[in-house]
């Protein structure tokens, strides 16, 4: 190389131009391993037996430089002249972008090679190469930037030592990165050399991560770059020599997922590195021409250097392998890449060493979700093993294999029948996979327990549910604890059309130790449609933490509802805006929530029911004497009310107060059986005949034939009365009542009695024989009318004005 | 008590300070709405033209007096690395990518009186840059060596070790020291025997504001993009220094003539930054 610093005239320019002169047709490359100095700006993938920060694991500064120092060392030998930017992996030489840049610059090299791999930062994993250059894809700012790129990622790609996930890509990183604007990366930022920025592989994907800890891997990828480089500058046939290289692999063995987290491995590698495996290149005449030595950090990666072409033998040989040969072909200036699957020597017939379950005569039952599980001592073969697999009574199942073959897992589809002896024969005809099948029949016994399905207690929203439209809670309530692994994924409400809503998994609630049930409750996180019909889809294998699952799967159709909605001919006599208006039993508490249907709170009770003559019970009811709250309705009257439940399945009663006779009586509104506001009703009849004044005297939540607890939380909104017209319609039907401007009339096609006028609590107002009640002297407001007819009494609502 | 323990350390910080201040006096916008962005801005050594690089490459030269700016060449690389020479000369180098994908590159020299550029350096493969010689003598970096010519003598010097190479040189306005950045150690001022007079600490892209003061970059990437950048001011022989723009600004590639501290963003913003010095 010819170098001269180059003066040219001070005094008649008054600048200096340095030349630095180069031989005509030598190339020059700067390179520039990525990163460096195992610090924060490196990239430190933590793989076993590696823990954070250790060097001695994967960091991308590490396999960058040796990269990068493996293509320096290539590219002088094929007759380049080379600049890198570090050669050491330390924080001081970790230079800063600007100053890479300007070091490239001033070296004046024609191209720029920034070593790197690739990592995509989520959950998704990926392995290929890619590269960029200064500009927008197709138009890079340097000239020809494209064609290095172009002329540089078939050589990566075509690497057969590792897995690929998807073709190679070239970009732009103004393309690539639009968020950064014209930015792109620092290397090429004022870089005045043809320069790209390669990122060999993915090092997140951890078998690449391994790979990358190897150096002949290291120096493959510096190789395949250097090709790159010989292709753009048309230097193919320069160089004589090439390289064997590959992965050395067990062909059966699966790889030991050691990691912290299971990782994800993509087609061979699946498949266990073969560590410590000698590999050796054998020229023609069988004479060793080279020796390399696959390492223990799980990446079983070999190659030979600098190979004269020729026709070559590759042999591999481990202590607990088969020894197997390639033939090779090596040609100049490439690479031949020769992958092994290697052979275990099996030397003994394969047993089974442990199984489960274990039961004897006598034992306690076994679960009838358990599966049957057989250890061997070797890898056994996939299909003869299977096939050697007889139940006896027959059970449908599937066979998962484990351990790399050594462990079988037969589960079955649905579960193993109930108090049933099953016998289990796994015939001599098994063999492992070398081919050796077992000396003689392995037998085991197991007996079944009692119970072998999960038992639906409740489900919410059950069939034909009305359900309050504003985000809906689902809940499954089960015999016995539920495995509440992923189980949200098991349960799913659909709309109409199918379509999935999601569940609000902050909110979920599991079962948990010590509950007297399994269960799942889990709100939506959108509302509902009223009016729509929705779907509550359980799966089959929602299980408990036995294994056992429900019997099969379900579809549930519930009907989305607005319970707040008007109620024609309803009119409100109570807002439960006050808690001081109601008392409740001793082990309950009376308050107010925002958790409304109207106004600005509803009454919220949470009761602990006590035991009575009737049975477990808590009374509501109006507080003080007289109640602050007094209601009076009439017999046929219909009350409703605004309940929001807990799915508690105590029952709910409505309890009205006889006027005359100073007694009471409780209608039953309803099941707690939903979750949410929904509106109860009743009609008020069936009393004594004699009753015409009754008064709503609170509730009795009591417990129920299916009731899950004595504990639960109950609240109550707007507290309805409709007019018994219309409801006792067999008995009045041809009543006619109106109000004209001085008297009520009321016509019948049978005699009518007498009518009352009553104040909106009740009182008495004025009564009259007959059927016309003069009202000119009543004030203007709303009343009732208490009617005597046919010897009964029914009440109606009546505004005079 | 937490209150006047704080006061206590903020005095204490201040000692310094009181020393030697220095005054932002003014920081505006140049060629705003004129130009779009504008990288390696180059003052001359009076303050009065301005060099700077367009988006594409284009190098340009902006003068103060008359506020005219003229394109001096669109080679994509002409915009870096231009200097200034005596009589408004501007030189540059220009490159081109051959047949055979080698770099060639070519010196040139534009004289603003003529709008004419001519070859002063012929085309050839390999490194050639411009080094600014405005007063006669120069300071350049090859490798791990400063060159460095006084009165037509070059001399050479490789006074701290660095690997990868020194970039960066330049000569103080009184021609006594050199300032240049050093890779793996930053800043460091020589004399013109070649004798280190301080270690300014990793900084890049040093300018002399005056005989005694040094503009320098502070910039931080992540190993792919920059995080920051910011500006310093540093006293040349290494006893003290302050910030000037903040620690997570995005201002580089400082330039200082005739008392004016020019520099860029990582958008291409150019700015004029003037300040006040108390000793």
């Amino acid at each position: 190389m010819k170098k001269s610093i180059l003066q040219l005239s001070m005094m008649a320019l008054l600048a200096v131009f340095t030349v630095n002169v180069v031989s005509a047709q030598q190339p020059h490359v700067y390179i520039n391993p990525g990163h460096g100095g195992y610090d924060s700006d490196d990239r430190n993938m933590v793989i076993y037996p590696f823990t954070q920060g250790d060097s001695a694991g994967s960091w991308e500064s590490k396999s960058n430089l040796r990269k990068g120092l493996a293509l320096k060392e290539i590219l002088e030998k094929k007759g380049y002249k080379t600049s890198i930017s570090r050669v050491t992996n330390t924080t001081a030489d970790d230079l800063a972008l600007s100053t890479i840049v300007a070091l490239c610059n001033q070296s004046g090299a024609d191209v720029f090679y920034s070593v790197h791999s690739n990592a995509t930062g989520t959950s998704a994993v990926n392995n290929f190469p890619m590269v960029f250059y200064r500009g927008y894809t197709g138009s890079p700012q340097v000239a020809n930037a494209d064609v290095l790129a172009a002329d540089l990622e078939p050589y990566l790609y075509a690497s057969q030592s590792t897995v690929w996930t998807h073709n190679y890509q070239i970009w732009g990183d103004w393309s690539f990165r639009p968020e950064w604007g014209t930015q792109g990366y620092g290397v090429l930022r004022g870089n005045h050399a043809v320069a790209n920025l390669s990122e060999g592989s993915f090092h997140d994907y951890i078998p690449e991560a391994y790979r990358l800890l190897s150096p002949y891997y290291c120096w493959m990828e510096g190789w395949n770059i250097s090709l790159g480089a010989d292709k753009y500058f048309n230097r193919l046939d320069n160089f004589g020599q090439g390289v064997v290289t590959g992965n050395v692999r067990d062909d059966r063995i699966k790889r030991l997922q050691e990691n912290p987290q299971p990782f994800i491995v993509y087609g061979d590698d699946n498949l266990m590195p073969v560590h410590d495996a000698t590999v050796r290149l054998l020229d023609a005449g069988g004479n060793e021409v080279q020796r390399c030595v696959t390492d223990t950090l799980r990446n079983g990666i070999y190659v030979f250097k600098y190979v004269n072409p020729g026709t070559y033998t590759v042999e591999v040989s481990s202590p607990k392998h088969f020894t197997q040969t390639a033939q090779v072909t090596v040609s100049a200036n490439a690479p031949t890449y020769q992958n092994f699957f290697l052979k275990r020597v099996r030397d003994t017939p394969p047993v089974v060493v442990d199984y489960s379950p274990v039961w004897h005569e006598g034992d306690p039952a076994v679960k009838c979700s358990t599966p049957i599980v057989l250890t061997f001592n070797w890898d056994m073969d996939d299909e003869t093993t299977c096939n050697a697999f007889r139940l006896d009574p027959p059970v449908e199942g599937t066979f998962e294999w484990q351990d790399s073959y050594y462990r079988l897992v037969f589960t079955p589809i649905d579960a193993f029948d109930v108090n049933t002896l099953y016998t289990l024969t796994l015939d001599k005809s098994a063999e492992h996979g070398g081919g050796t099948p077992m000396d003689e029949d392995f037998v085991m016994q197991f007996y079944t327990q009692k119970r072998n399905h999960l038992e639906e207690l409740a489900v919410f929203p059950y069939e034909g549910a009305p359900v309050h439209y504003k985000t809906p809670t689902v809940e499954l309530r089960v015999d016995s604890m539920l495995d509440t692994y992923n189980l949200f994924q098991r349960l799913r409400v659909l709309d109409s059309e199918g379509t999935e809503l999601a569940w609000n998994k902050r909110n979920i609630k599991y079962n948990k130790k010590g509950d007297d049930y399994g269960y799942i409750r889990v709100p939506l996180v959108k509302d509902i449609e009223p009016g729509k019909q929705y779907h509550l889809i359980l799966d089959a294998d929602i299980a408990d933490t036995a294994g056992i699952h429900l019997p099969a799967a379900r579809d549930i159709v519930f009907q989305g509802v607005d319970a707040g909605a008007d109620k024609p001919g309803m009119a409100v006599v109570e807002e439960f805006e006050l808690a001081a208006d109601f008392y409740a039993g001793t082990h309950s508490t009376v308050s107010t929530s925002t958790e409304r249907l109207f106004g600005n709170k509803s009454l919220q009770v949470d009761y602990r029911l006590e035991y009575s003559w009737d049975g477990w019970e808590t009374i509501i009811q109006p507080a003080g004497s007289p109640p602050a709250i007094d209601v009076a309705y009439a017999p046929g009257d219909t009350l409703g009310v605004h309940v929001w439940g807990d799915l508690s399945y105590n029952d709910l009663y409505v309890v009205i107060r006889l006027e005359h006779t100073g007694g009471e009586v409780w209608y039953k509104l309803g099941t707690i059986d939903f979750h949410g506001w929904r509106y109860l009703s009743v009609p008020l009849n069936t009393l004594p005949d004699d009753e015409d004044v009754i008064r709503f005297g609170g509730f009795i939540v009591m417990e129920g034939d299916r009731s899950f607890s004595i504990n639960g939380t109950i609240r109550f909104d707007n507290l309805l009365r409709a007019e018994s017209s219309g409801i006792d319609e067999a008995r009045l039907a041809n009543m006619q009542l109106t109000v004209n401007d001085d008297y009520i009339v009321v016509s019948a096609d049978t005699w009518v009695q007498g009518l009352e006028l009553l104040d909106i609590n009740g009182r008495n107002v004025k009564a009259a024989g007959g059927n016309c009640l003069n009202v000119a002297d009543v004030e203007s407001g709303i009343y009732l009318v208490r009617v005597h007819i046919n010897g009964r009494t029914t009440t109606q609502k009546v505004a005079i004005k | 008590m937490k209150r006047m323990m704080f006061v206590m350390l903020a005095a204490l910080l201040m000692l310094p300070a009181v020393a030697q201040e220095v005054e932002v006096t003014s920081r505006q916008r140049l060629l705003e709405g004129v130009e779009g962005p504008a990288y390696y801005p180059v003052l001359n050594s009076a303050g009065d033209r301005l060099l700077f690089s367009s988006e594409e490459g284009a190098l340009k030269l902006h003068d103060f007096a008359d506020g005219v700016t003229t394109v001096v060449t669109r080679d994509y690389v002409a915009g870096r690395d231009a200097c200034f020479g005596r009589d408004g000369k501007v030189f540059f180098v220009t490159q081109r990518v051959g047949e055979d994908h080698l770099v060639y590159r070519t010196g040139q020299c534009y004289d603003a009186s003529t709008r004419k550029a001519d070859v002063v350096t012929p085309t050839r493969h390999g490194a050639m840059r411009a080094v600014p010689a405005e007063q006669g003598d120069a300071a350049w970096t090859e490798g791990s060596r400063v060159h460095v010519t006084v009165g037509g003598e070059e001399r050479v010097f490789s006074p701290v070790d660095s690997w990868a190479g020194y970039l960066w040189a330049s000569l103080s306005p009184d021609g006594q020291r050199v300032a240049f950045f050093a890779a793996g150690k930053g800043i460091v001022v020589i004399d013109l025997r070649g004798q280190v007079v301080a270690m300014l600490g990793n900084y890049e892209m040093p300018c002399w504001y005056n005989n005694n003061y040094i503009v320098a970059q502070n910039a931080k990437d992540d190993g792919h993009q920059f995080t920051s950048s910011q500006l310093l001011l540093l006293k040349a022989d290494g006893t003290w220094q302050t910030e000037l723009t903040k620690p997570a600004s995005m201002t580089m590639q400082p330039t200082c003539g005739g008392g004016k501290i020019v520099y860029t963003t990582i958008d291409g913003l150019l700015y004029e930054m003037k300040i006040n010095i108390y000793e």
